[in-house]
């Protein structure tokens, strides 16, 4: 057949005619667009039965009641639970971005030993083994002392196993992680002598007095906090934040104080001042209830303390000292609280101690809408172990961070102190050292010193679920369940003024080979073998929860939590029965003296001050969420941005946003400048959190570290971690 | 049976309760299988329902003043329910729904032209510039109530509507027709732990919501009570969300203002 | 080699040098296109638009280049419905530029969508309230218009009008042309109003919004106004650049004397319009909504949106070639001429820029700041592609179509010819 140009054509206009009639290029257009809508790299979250699971939250202090919602094996959800005394609902922006901890990628998937600097996988059996043999050989060689164990809580089943596994291996050698809490138990024990923690009947007081405690970005339980604060409001009541920064806090307060940094326990002083002068403490209560006001006398009403000297120490006016107090002590139920940012650095005994005779002179102790001395949780009641000449002895030695020593004689722990302790000597004084908590690699303030100094530990067992700083600083990692994978008896709540003590229970079974830490402790004792073995009659840590909670265990599991509702706090304990503000151990102290940032004014004509975040966290890694939310004015692409005040950068020629090093006695970073009214000129504020070294990937790499730029600052009447900022300079980078 | 009555939902957020803690910002994350990226710090490039303002009284130290102001979606009722961003859209991706007041957004549907965008005044319509990646196993977190959206569409706060529907089915099962205030509520006003932000339906007196704001609703819904007030209240687009603040300066900054010299 | 193509009567340039041209064009054509296939690859993040820049760049571009596309409807309704019969020499080059514009705006559209492969949901699930929805509409379809009106162009080379079945297609085509020229004068008018009405409808931006009749807000009618007024400038401004590279005189001076009368009259009525629209807008429909003029021009980074915006669109590129356009006299200066054609499509450009750009910029809740925005090279290449492929569609219609119908009168061949 022939082709011409005419059949050509009509042909190809032909098909072309046909083809577009037919049902092809729209059944075509259509499924191209159907795929669109169903991309296959696109996840499609699989359905599913939908249950609710009640838990105790474990990220932080504060034992929230946490709901979470699963699908079918997978937690896509989790909640504050309604019925929950501590929350009532709420939930704080880690709580709720838990299930990202289970699930993150970034998790240890089971043990894990370093080998020529690389971490390779090893047996539970091996790894246990190991270590148990390193223990055999320092216990045989007669230095037990040479183990330590840091962990971010002392109550609890696991904690409790962890301190007796050390007692009966022989060492003192158990550290709690540093808290606010530390000097407010000193606080409560050396004036009303109590063995309790601090609760706050924040939501029953009438006057807050917030002396720099970020009562908004994490202080306490937050979500009780902020509940706490919301019914302040509704109740007409009066919120005063003193702090050098416009912090969250600062920003929702009825007034802002912005006084000078470091100032807080002056300005105590000032009121104590001005309050006693006046004669405006509560008369009936300071006459009935308390002990030793004229040494408080003596020591408050002198010139240093007058609203004069006080408005020189703090940048305020001498008529606003004035005017707050005679506030303070007008109000119906006022209460006073310290306790830098979030907390997570003590402070100075002797401030926690002015700000708690404040409350005292008032009457705001014990009793509603004060300070609160919650008992420590008593259902731990386990023989007393049976000790061997080398438990003895190593038990004799004293503590390698010096608590309890004659020098700080009401300290428990003293973490801060532990990096000079391993300085010293050829060899380190810790051989082995055991992590559950806390991250001390990156929560550690001192920079490389300290840094330093940790690596001199031979051995190093970190218990994090996660590949932190600290488990990637270690020789073992031995990967505990996350919080929702495990049983954890969870007493207590951070700053709630009543016992209550939760369960955390698993949501989902384990994801990977981990294995709580307490069972570790189980198995370890195992091989080791003699008195160490006989102190452990449990199967497992889930059996010895069991049988510790008897009767309550079946409650706790079927309700989740138990509260002591009417809860009274216990007389006071001292020898006259009375709050005492003046006592042969007070005394003892070292007085009061306000604690400089250290460093050289002269060469750092800055101050550096660290604050906290809710959208960031401490010793954990914030999950992506967390740093999703993080706002542009702390982090921008990978630069931290320090906030510095507009007079403040004109005198060092930064415009907003501009690169800038910032360098301390401790060491120097790039950062970011944020201009900003909401700071004292001549201050540098620094958001915790950041400058991770390790974590994922959303995190990892970001910023810098406040920790790496202070230096530790020790208390002189406690020992106590007590570093509020550093000297600093700010150049143009 | 009765017809239920139509909804009204709508939210108050108490700017003196706010902390900016961003709890609100996560707990929608979570429930909305909200993605992240890398780096999430241009916040116009990120997508969050949710997003907490930090505004400033412009004032200097030490009277600087801040105040949070967390902004969903203000599902916006315009005149007869043209909002803004839903007369606008050309292909019916949107839609406002007279039986609950929510603007929805339809992600199999919208393609990408983002006009909703350019017209919405309160920048709540996000886009997916990026596909969204999970890092390996944390897809095991999604909630399958709400779809993932692909790359190429405008998103938005919902207020929840999976929660709605949830709750209503529950609802139809156990044989009712009218949901519970406390039934049905958004992500965002359960995890507050601040009590900041109240949920519920602005047409129902007995609601919460309904009693703080008082809406006058023959006038678009303005607030009756003086503490409450709405974003650029002037351009007419009757948001459903309130804000309640006692401060002057908060309130000013909600709308623009001509000064009278 | 190709003579057999071009037109009888005219001359060409060689074919080398012709190929050459269309390689350096092509070459930035590609680059465009490499920058399409990122996008289309790789998704819109390639941009530098973001969630408050939702529209950027390439909305003007489309605004822009329908704007100035306007000179084809607005010559076809002249010469076939208003009579204007000398139009014909300068109506298929209309037509061309006409063409170029609006498959240049739906190329631009297609990239722009973050969904392509769905992009026709818009005719499936039309939201008739949408200005968007009109202008899809009326754009396609006024596209095929253009299309029809482009193909007797094509069969008129003189290869394909040996097939007689084309040269009576062609014939015939010619014959009802006037039908279309209606048909595409009416729909320009809706979609060029309704390009107006993106803007003016949005009563969430105070800078964009506008009041109106009925559902048309005012803009709507100043884009179909403005169009019909820039259009023929930039027909006219083609043209002399046309003939600046083709170093021949193409169409008469009369023609373009009285397309440019009509649209400098165009202009000033327009012009007017648009100054008692701006008044209107900064004393009573802006204030309204709490806005005063000067919000929208000061407190911005670099003034990039100062005053001077306003003034160099209504009165630079508005009201300035629109006088110079009425007076005899400047037409008659090919120079002036130029220059007042160039202002008035400058002035339409810059008007579809603030409404789109500037629309966006201005913050709107009290407590934002300016947004500012720069395009991405792959943003610029992509819009750079449309005139690049104009160009060449241009070249090649130009060298074997007959175009112009007046160039072997003007320019007639030294020796007998072909």
């Amino acid at each position: 057949m022939k082709i011409d140009r005419r059949s050509f054509l009509a042909f190809v206009l032909g098909g072309a005619a046909g083809t577009a009639l037919s049902p092809l290029p729209w059944k075509l257009t259509d499924d191209i667009s159907i795929w669109t809508q169903n991309w296959p790299w696109t996840p499609v979250p699989p359905k599913g039965e939908t249950t609710y699971v009640d838990s105790t939250c474990t990220l932080c202090p504060g034992g929230c009641g946490i709901r979470v919602r699963r699908v079918e094996d997978r937690v896509v959800k989790i909640e504050g639970r309604n019925d929950h005394p501590v929350n009532r609902g709420g939930i704080c922006p880690l709580g709720a971005a838990g299930a990202q901890l289970l699930y993150s990628p970034w998790r240890v998937r089971q043990p894990l030993k370093k080998m020529d600097g690389r971490f390779v996988p090893v047996s539970w059996e091996q790894a246990i083994g190991e270590i148990a043999g390193v223990l055999r050989e320092l216990r045989e060689a007669g230095t037990p002392e040479a183990v330590a164990w840091i962990a971010d809580t002392d109550r609890g089943t696991t904690a409790e196993l962890c301190r007796r596994f050390l007692t009966v291996y022989g060492s003192p050698n158990f550290i709690r992680t540093p808290c606010a809490q530390d000097a407010w138990e000193t606080a409560l024990y050396l004036t009303q002598g109590q063995r309790a923690t601090a609760g706050f009947d924040l939501e029953r007081a009438t006057f807050l007095l917030s002396l720099g405690s970020g009562l908004l970005e994490g202080w306490g339980t937050p979500p009780f906090v902020f509940r706490a604060r919301g019914a302040l409001k509704d109740n007409n009541g009066r919120f005063v934040q003193a702090e050098a920064r416009l912090s969250k806090t600062a920003a929702k307060a009825d007034q802002w104080l912005p006084i000078l940094p470091g100032s807080e326990g002056t300005l105590a002083f000032g009121l104590i001042h001005v309050l006693l002068k006046e004669g405006r403490e509560r008369k009936p209560f300071v006459a009935a209830h308390t002990a030793g006001l004229e040494e408080l006398k003596r020591q408050a009403l002198q010139e240093a303390f007058s609203p004069e000297a006080v408005a020189q120490a703090t940048g305020l006016e001498a008529k606003a000292v004035v005017e707050l107090a005679r506030a303070f002590a007008a109000a119906e139920r006022p209460l006073a609280v310290c306790g830098r940012g979030a907390g997570r650095v003590p402070g100075g005994l002797q401030e926690t101690l002015a700000v708690h005779f404040l409350n005292a002179l008032v009457g705001s102790v014990n009793v509603e809408g004060g300070v609160i001395a919650v008992p420590e949780p008593e259902y731990i009641r386990w023989p007393e172990p049976e000790m061997d000449a080398v438990a003895s002895k190593g038990m004799q030695t004293p503590r390698v961070d010096g608590a309890g020593s004659e020098r700080y004689p009401h300290a428990r722990y003293l973490l801060n102190r532990l990096p000079e302790a391993l300085l010293q000597g050829d060899r380190p004084a810790v051989r082995v050292l055991f992590v559950s908590g806390g991250n001390p690699f990156y929560s550690l303030a001192g920079g490389e010193r300290t840094e330093k100094a940790l690596a001199r530990i031979p051995l190093i067992v970190s218990f994090s679920p996660f590949l932190d700083e600290t488990a990637a600083a270690a020789h073992y990692i031995l990967p505990a369940p996350t919080h929702l994978e495990r049983w954890e008896d969870v007493p207590g709540a951070a700053g709630y003024p009543k016992p209550v003590v939760g369960l955390a229970r698993p949501v989902v079974p384990p994801r990977f080979a981990t294995m709580p830490t307490a069972d570790v402790v189980l198995r370890l004792a195992r091989r080791l073998g003699g008195p160490i073995r006989a102190a452990f009659p449990w199967e497992s840590h889930e059996a010895c929860l069991r049988q510790t909670l008897g009767p309550a265990w079946e409650t706790l599991r079927r309700k989740g939590f138990a509260v002591e509702e009417g809860f009274k706090p216990q007389p006071f304990e001292t020898a006259s029965r009375k709050f005492e503000f003046a006592n042969a151990d007070l005394k003892r102290l070292a007085a009061f003296r306000p604690l400089p940032a250290p460093g050289d004014p002269g060469a750092f004509k800055l101050t550096l001050v660290p604050f906290d975040t809710l959208r960031l966290t401490a010793a954990l890694g914030a999950p992506p969420f967390l740093v999703k939310a993080l706002e542009s004015e702390i982090l921008l692409k990978n630069d931290i941005r320090v906030e510095i005040h507009p007079q403040t950068a004109r005198d060092l020629g930064l415009a907003d946003g501009a690169d800038a090093r910032i360098t301390t006695p401790q060491g120097s970073a790039r950062v970011k400048v944020y201009l900003t009214e909401g700071i004292r000129p001549g201050l540098v504020g620094m958001a915790r959190g950041l400058g991770r070294g390790a974590h994922d990937r959303y995190l990892a790499g970001k910023g810098v570290s406040a920790n790496r730029l202070l230096a530790l600052v020790e208390d002189p009447s406690s020992g106590l971690e007590a570093g509020w900022g550093i000297r600093a300079r700010l150049e143009r980078a | 049976m009765d017809q239920p009555k139509n909804k009204r939902y709508g939210m108050v957020i108490d700017l003196d309760k706010c902390t900016g803690c961003g709890a609100c910002m996560v707990a929608c994350m979570a429930e909305n299988n909200i993605p992240f990226r890398d780096d999430d710090t241009d916040k116009l490039l990120s997508v969050s329902w949710m997003h907490v303002y930090r505004l400033s009284n412009g004032k200097p130290f030490p009277q600087a003043e801040e105040c949070f102001l967390p902004r969903p979606c203000q599902h916006c009722e315009g005149e007869h329910g043209h909002s803004p961003c839903v007369s606008v859209c050309p292909a019916t991706a949107t839609d406002y729904d007279m039986h609950t007041g929510i603007v929805s957004q339809i992600y199999t549907r919208c393609f990408g032209c983002r006009y909703c965008m350019a017209a919405c005044p309160y920048h709540v319509r996000q886009f997916n510039w990026w596909d969204p990646v999970w890092p390996e196993g944390m897809e095991r977190a999604l909630n399958p109530d709400v779809s993932v959206r692909m790359r190429g569409v405008v998103e938005k706060c919902s207020f929840c509507y999976s929660r709605y529907q949830t709750a209503l089915n529950r609802a139809y099962v156990e044989g009712r027709r009218e949901l519970a205030e406390e039934e049905y509520q958004t992500a965002c006003a359960q995890a507050c732990p601040a009590g900041a932000i109240v949920f519920g339906d602005l047409n129902n007196p007995r609601h919460r919501v309904h009693r703080i704001v008082q809406p006058d609703l023959a006038h678009g819904g303005r607030p009756r009570n003086p503490k409450a007030f709405r974003l650029l209240e002037r351009l007419g687009t009757h948001p459903k969300v309130y804000y309640l603040t006692g401060r002057d300066w908060v309130r000013r900054a909600g709308d623009n203002e001509v000064q009278k010299s | 080699m190709d003579s057999a193509l071009i037109p009888k009567g005219v001359e060409r340039c060689p074919l080398g040098r012709f190929l050459a041209f269309i390689a350096i064009v092509g070459a930035v054509l590609l680059w465009g296109v490499v920058a399409m296939f990122l996008i289309y690859i790789k998704g819109l993040n390639q941009t530098n638009m973001n969630n408050a820049y939702g529209f950027a760049l390439w909305i003007w571009a489309d605004l822009a280049v329908i704007a100035l596309g306007g000179g084809a409807f607005f010559t076809g309704l002249l010469r076939y419905i208003f009579g204007k019969a000398e139009l014909k020499n300068i109506i298929n080059y209309a037509v061309l530029i006409g063409f170029v514009c609006y498959s240049s705006a739906l190329l631009i559209l297609a990239i722009d969508v973050g969904q392509p492969l769905r992009a026709w949901f818009i005719f499936w699930h039309a939201n008739v309230h949408s200005m968007l929805t009109e202008v899809a509409f009326c754009l396609t379809c006024y596209f095929g218009v253009l299309t029809i009106e482009y193909i007797p162009l094509i069969l008129e080379n003189r290869q394909i009008e040996r097939i007689s079945f084309f040269r009576h297609l062609a014939h015939n085509m010619h014959g009802i042309m006037a039908v279309f020229a209606a048909t595409g004068a009416f729909l320009s008018f809706f979609h060029q109003g309704s390009l107006g009405g993106v803007s003016g409808v949005l009563y969430g931006r105070p800078f964009g919004f506008r009041s109106g009749i009925g559902i048309w807000p005012w803009t709507f009618f100043l884009y179909t106004w403005s169009a019909a007024a820039c259009g023929p400038c930039f027909t006219i401004l083609v043209t002399r650049i046309t003939e600046m590279a083709t170093r021949k005189k193409l169409v008469k001076d009369e023609v373009i004397d009285l397309l440019a009368k009509i649209a400098g009259w165009m202009l000033v009525t327009y012009i007017a319009a648009k100054i008692v629209d701006t008044v209107y807008w900064a004393a009573v429909t802006a204030p309204a909504m709490g806005f005063t003029l000067m919000d929208f021009y000061t407190n911005n980074p670099g003034s990039a949106y100062g005053l001077w915006i306003l003034i160099a669109e209504v009165g630079l590129c508005g009201v300035l070639p629109a006088l110079m356009l009425i007076a005899p006299s400047v037409r008659r200066n090919a120079r002036l001429l130029f220059l007042a054609v160039l202002l008035a499509v400058l002035g339409a450009c810059l008007n579809r820029w603030v409404m789109i750009l500037q629309m966006q910029a201005v913050p709107v809740l009290p407590f934002e700041r300016w947004f500012t925005y720069f395009p991405s090279w792959q943003e610029i290449a992509t819009t750079i592609l449309p005139v690049a492929y104009g160009i060449i569609l241009i070249a090649f219609s130009y060298r074997y179509l007959p175009i112009f119908p007046q160039e072997a009168e003007l320019n007639p061949l030294p020796e007998g010819g072909r």
